[in-house]
C-alpha cells in the first residue's frame, strides 16, 4: 500500500512544480500579452489600461495567488484572447480532440502491433520487408505533407471526404449529424493512423524478434503449446509492459502535437488552442492548457504503473512483498 | 509615382478585367445600392492555405482573401474557377534603425542606407511583383501621401559619394570610418526566422548585404518573433524589420516618429527625436481642419525624408479570389472584391437564391465588439455593426453612412463634432436606432475605459442629443476626432448595453434576445447588412440578411 501512495505523492509534487513553472516560465519568456499588440492606433496609455484590466500591473505574488486559486478550482479565469472563461474554451475543444485522437491512437497501435508481430514471425520474408519499408515511410514522412497529399487525393481529386471542418455547412440535423461528423473525422483519422502505425510496427518487431529468441519461448514451444499461444501469451506478454508505457505516455504528446492535423483539416481542437494561447501570451489559457496536459501526463503515468501491475506478475509479487 | 501607377494598371488589367461592376470614379453614391440580395452568409474557417486553395478550386468557397504567395495567385488564375482582384493597401514594411546610438544616430548614414536599398529588385525577386516597392512614410494610396518627398538618388555609388562628401572615409579593409575616426560596430538587423516570415528574413539579409556594399558592417539576425518584439520594446537592438498596417489618416506618423512616443511599448522604435519634426507632428495631430492636416502632413513627410529614421521597403497588395458566377461584385483600383459592398450587392448570375461562403483563415476568437482585437473577428463584426461615417471606396474621403451629414468646428475648448442620423434607422431586432443609443455607447466605452476605443473617446468633454443630431465636444482641437469617433466608435443598442454587467466577459452570442417580431436572436445586435444567427467555434459563423438594413430594398423593409 505504501508504494502506490508514494507514487501518488510523487505525482502531486510533480503537478505542484509544473503549476509553479507554468506561472513563472510564461512571465520569464520574452514578451507579454501586450507585446503582441502591434497597432499604431493603440497608444501606450491604452495598453496600460489593458494591462490594468488583465491584472498585469499587480505584484507578481498577488498574480501568483490568483493564478493558483483559479487553476486548483478548475475555473482557469478568462482567456485574454477570447474574453470567455478558459474552462468553456477547453470544453468546446476537448470532444473533437478526443474523438479524433483516441481512435487514432488505438487504431495505429493495434495495426502497428499486429504488423510488428507479423514481421517478427516472418523474418527475411517479403512480409517483413514490406512492414519495415512501410513502417519507415510512415514514421519518417512529415505529417503536413502526408495530410495535404491525402486531402488532395481523397477530398479534391476523388471527392470521397470533405475538405475541412467537422461538420457540413449548413449542418444536418438528427441522426444524419452523427454520420456527418464521422464522415468529417474519417480522413484526419486515416491520416493519423497512416502516420502513426509505423513507429509501433518497427518497435514491436524489434522487441518481438528479441523475445522470440528467448529460452522461455523455446521451452514453451518444446512443451508443445500451440504456436499462437506461444506468440501472444508468452512472447508478446513479455514485451507488454514497455508497450503499454509507450502507448500511455504518447497520449499527452499526441494531444499537443495535434496542431498540424487541426490546421490542415481546419478542426477545432485543443492542440491549436494551446499553440495560439502560447503565441499570444494568453496567460490564463496557456497556463490551463499546460496544466491539463501535465495532469494528463501524470494520470497516464499512474495508469501505466497500474497496468504494469496487471500485466507483469513480477511487479505484482514485488508489490505484495512490500 | 508614375511607374507605380503604370504597374498597378498593368496588374489590375491582368487580374481584374472580368468583373461585372466597375463603377466610374465619380463621386460615389451609396443610394444607388440596395441589399443584401442574398439571404444566407457563412463565414467558413479554413486555416491551412493549401486547404483554402483546394476548397476554392473545388467550388466550395465563394470568396477567399489575403492570397499572398505568388505561386497560389498563379495557380488560382490558371484554374479558371475564380476571378482575382488586386489592390494596393495601407501595409508598409520598413527597416528601422536605432537612432539612439552610434552609428545610426548619424542622419547621413541613414540616408546612405536608404540609397542602397534596392526595393524594386528585391520585391521583384521575392514577390514576383505582387508587392509594391515603397519609398515613402505613408502608403501611396493614402490620401495624404506626399509624392516625391523621398527621392534620393539610389545606388551604392551615390551613397558613397554622399558619405564621402560629408567627410566619411574607408579603411584599408574597405569598412566605413566616421569623420571623427570612429570605426563602425557590426549592425545586427533583427528579423523573424524564415520559418515564420521567410520574405522578411530575406529582406533583412538583402539589407545587410546592401549596407556591406558601402562599407557598413552588418548582418541579419533572425530570432524568435516574440523575443524580437520584446527586445525592440526595450530598445535593445541596432536595427530591425517592422511591418505595419496603417490607416488613411496620417496621424500614425505621430505614433511612429514623435519623441513622446519613445517610451516602452510606444511605437517610436527608431527613437528619432527632432524638435522640428516633433513640432510638425504635434501640429498634424492637433490640426483643426483638413486643410491644416494636409499642410502639416506634407511638412512632416518631407522632414522624415531628410531624417530617414526608417527605410521604407515595400507595401503588400491585397489579392482576393471570387468564384465565377456572381454578379454585382464591387471593386475599384483601391479595393479588392472582398468588401462590404460586394457582400450587399452580389447575386448569382443564373438568378435565384444561393448562400455565400466566405473564407476566414483563422478561428473567430470572440464576437464581443468591446474586447475583440483580431482582424478576422472584425471581418464578421464589420457586417453586423455600422459606423456613423464611412470611407468612399474610390477616393478614401469621408462619406455618409448612419449619419447623413456631419461637421467639425472649433469651439471654446476644442473640436465640436456634429452628426445627423439618417431617418428611420433600425437595429437588427426591429427597434429604432436613436441618437440616444449612440450617445450611450460612446459614454459607455468612455466610462469603462474600454481599451480598444480608449484613444478615440478619452478627450470627450460632453455629449448632447437633439432630435436626430448628436453633438460631441472635445477637450482639445484635432481634425482626427472626426474619424476616430465617426468612423471608429461603434453604435451599440442602449437596450442591450444596459443589461451588460461585465463587459469584458460579455459573450453576446450566448445570450438569447427577442426581436420585435418575436424571433429569437442573440445580444449581438447591430445595424449592419447581416444578422448573427449561429457560430460553431473554429468551423463557421452563420449570418442572415438584415431585413431592417438601411439599404434594404423597400419591399423587404
Amino acid at each position: 500500500m505504501t508504494a502506490p501512495l508514494k507514487r501518488i505523492g510523487g505525482s502531486l509534487v510533480v503537478l505542484a512544480v509544473v503549476l509553479a513553472l507554468n506561472f513563472f516560465l510564461f512571465r520569464v519568456m520574452p514578451g507579454d500579452p501586450l507585446t503582441s499588440i502591434v497597432d499604431p492606433r493603440f497608444s501606450p496609455e491604452a495598453k496600460a489600461e489593458l494591462a490594468s484590466q488583465w491584472g498585469l500591473d499587480r505584484p507578481l505574488s498577488e498574480q501568483f495567488v490568483v493564478y493558483v486559486r483559479e487553476m486548483l478550482s478548475f475555473r482557469f479565469g478568462l482567456s485574454m484572447m477570447t474574453g470567455a472563461p478558459v474552462w468553456d474554451e477547453l470544453k468546446r475543444r476537448v470532444p473533437n480532440t478526443v474523438a479524433l485522437l483516441l481512435p487514432a491512437l488505438v487504431l495505429s497501435a493495434s495495426l502497428g502491433i499486429w504488423l510488428g508481430v507479423k514481421a517478427a514471425l516472418n523474418r527475411g520474408s517479403t512480409v517483413e520487408r514490406v512492414v519495415l519499408w512501410s513502417g519507415t515511410v510512415s514514421f519518417s514522412f512529415p505529417s503536413f505533407f502526408v495530410q495535404i497529399l491525402l486531402l488532395m487525393c481523397f477530398a479534391y481529386f476523388w471527392r470521397i471526404f470533405p475538405l475541412s471542418g467537422t461538420t457540413s455547412i449548413p449542418p444536418p440535423t438528427g441522426g444524419a449529424a452523427a454520420i456527418d461528423y464521422i464522415w468529417h473525422l474519417a480522413l484526419p483519422l486515416f491520416s493519423l493512423v497512416v502516420m502513426g502505425f509505423g513507429g509501433f510496427a518497427l518497435y514491436i518487431r524489434n522487441m518481438m524478434v528479441k523475445a522470440l529468441g528467448e529460452e522461455y519461448v523455446l521451452m514453451a514451444r518444446a512443451r508443445g503449446l500451440p504456436f499462437r499461444r506461444v506468440v501472444w501469451n508468452h512472447a508478446f506478454r513479455s514485451i507488454l509492459p514497455p508497450v503499454l508505457t509507450i502507448l500511455l505516455l504518447s497520449l499527452p504528446g499526441v494531444v499537443s502535437g495535434a496542431v498540424i492535423t487541426e490546421t490542415v483539416f481546419s478542426m477545432n481542437g485543443v492542440g491549436r488552442f494551446l499553440l495560439e494561447a502560447t503565441n499570444s501570451h494568453d496567460y490564463p489559457a496557456a497556463g490551463a492548457a499546460f496544466f491539463c496536459l501535465a495532469l494528463l501526463t501524470v494520470g497516464c503515468n499512474l495508469l501505466a504503473d497500474a497496468a504494469y501491475v496487471l500485466v507483469d506478475p513480477r511487479v505484482r509479487r514485488e508489490g505484495s512483498r512490500e | 509615382m508614375k511607374s507605380v501607377s503604370r504597374f498597378l494598371c498593368l496588374v489590375s488589367f491582368l487580374f481584374a478585367s472580368v468583373f461585372s461592376v466597375r463603377a466610374a470614379a465619380a463621386a460615389f453614391d451609396i443610394s444607388r445600392y440596395s441589399g443584401p440580395k442574398m439571404k444566407d452568409l457563412y463565414y467558413v474557417t479554413i486555416r491551412d492555405m493549401d486547404a483554402q486553395l483546394l476548397a476554392m478550386s473545388a467550388g466550395q468557397l465563394d470568396v477567399m482573401s489575403n492570397i499572398y504567395r505568388p505561386v497560389d495567385v498563379e495557380r488560382l488564375a490558371k484554374s479558371g474557377v475564380a476571378d482575382l482582384s488586386l489592390a494596393a493597401t495601407f501595409h508598409g514594411m520598413f527597416v528601422t534603425f536605432n537612432t539612439r546610438k552610434f552609428p545610426w544616430d548619424q542622419t547621413i548614414l541613414r540616408q546612405a542606407a536608404s540609397q542602397v536599398a534596392e526595393r524594386r529588385r528585391w520585391t521583384r525577386d521575392l514577390f514576383s511583383g505582387y508587392c509594391e516597392p515603397m519609398s515613402s512614410f505613408l502608403p501611396v494610396i493614402s490620401p495624404f501621401y506626399e509624392d516625391g518627398a523621398t527621392l534620393l538618388p539610389s545606388g551604392a555609388e551615390a551613397a558613397r559619394k554622399r558619405l564621402s562628401d560629408a567627410g566619411w572615409t574607408w579603411n584599408r579593409s574597405g569598412w566605413l570610418v566616421a569623420p571623427d575616426g570612429r570605426e563602425l560596430p557590426v549592425t545586427k538587423i533583427l528579423c523573424p526566422p524564415s520559418s515564420v516570415a521567410a520574405t522578411t528574413t530575406e529582406i533583412a539579409t538583402l539589407m545587410a548585404e546592401a549596407l556591406v556594399s558601402i562599407g557598413i558592417p552588418a548582418q541579419a539576425e533572425p530570432i524568435d518573433f516574440q523575443t524580437m518584439l520584446a527586445r525592440v520594446d526595450v530598445r535593445d537592438f541596432d536595427a530591425c524589420t517592422n511591418a505595419w498596417s496603417m490607416s488613411r489618416d496620417p496621424d500614425v506618423l505621430y505614433s511612429f516618429y514623435h519623441s513622446s512616443m519613445d517610451v516602452e511599448g510606444g511605437y517610436n522604435m527608431s527613437g528619432i527625436a527632432d524638435p522640428g519634426l516633433d513640432e510638425a507632428l504635434r501640429l498634424l495631430r492637433y490640426a483643426p481642419d483638413e486643410a491644416a492636416a494636409r499642410e502639416y502632413s506634407s511638412r512632416a513627410q518631407k522632414m522624415l525624408a531628410e531624417l530617414m529614421p526608417v527605410i521604407p521597403i515595400y507595401s503588400r497588395y491585397s489579392i482576393s479570389a471570387m468564384k465565377k458566377g456572381w454578379d454585382g461584385v464591387f471593386l475599384t483600383d483601391r479595393s479588392t472584391a472582398d468588401n462590404l459592398l460586394t457582400l450587399i450587392s452580389m447575386t448569382p448570375a443564373e438568378g435565384g437564391e444561393r448562400a455565400i461562403y466566405w473564407n476566414i483563415p483563422e478561428e473567430i476568437r470572440t464576437l464581443n465588439p468591446l474586447v475583440s482585437s483580431s482582424a478576422y473577428d472584425w471581418t464578421v463584426l464589420g457586417t453586423i455593426y455600422d459606423t456613423l461615417i464611412s470611407v468612399d471606396p474610390y477616393t478614401f474621403e469621408d462619406m455618409p453612412w448612419l449619419a447623413e451629414s456631419w461637421g467639425i468646428s472649433t469651439g471654446e475648448r476644442g473640436s465640436v463634432l456634429t452628426f445627423t442620423l439618417r431617418p428611420n434607422l433600425k437595429w437588427q431586432d426591429g427597434r429604432p436606432l436613436t441618437v440616444e443609443d449612440i450617445a450611450y455607447s460612446i459614454q459607455f466605452v468612455k466610462d469603462n475605459r474600454v481599451p480598444r476605443f480608449y484613444d478615440s473617446v478619452k478627450d470627450i468633454e460632453s455629449i448632447e442629443t437633439d432630435g436626430r443630431t448628436l453633438r460631441i465636444e472635445m477637450a482639445n482641437t484635432s481634425y482626427w476626432h472626426l474619424h476616430n469617433i465617426g468612423g471608429g466608435v461603434l453604435p451599440l443598442p442602449k437596450h442591450i448595453l444596459e443589461k451588460v454587467k461585465d463587459w469584458r466577459a460579455w459573450q453576446p452570442t450566448n445570450v438569447p434576445h427577442k426581436a420585435l417580431d418575436g424571433t429569437t436572436l442573440t445580444e449581438l445586435i447591430g445595424t449592419g447588412p447581416f444578422t448573427f444567427r449561429e457560430s460553431r467555434t473554429g468551423e463557421y459563423v452563420h449570418m442572415t440578411r438584415n431585413e431592417h438594413y438601411m439599404l434594404a430594398e423597400e419591399a423587404s423593409k
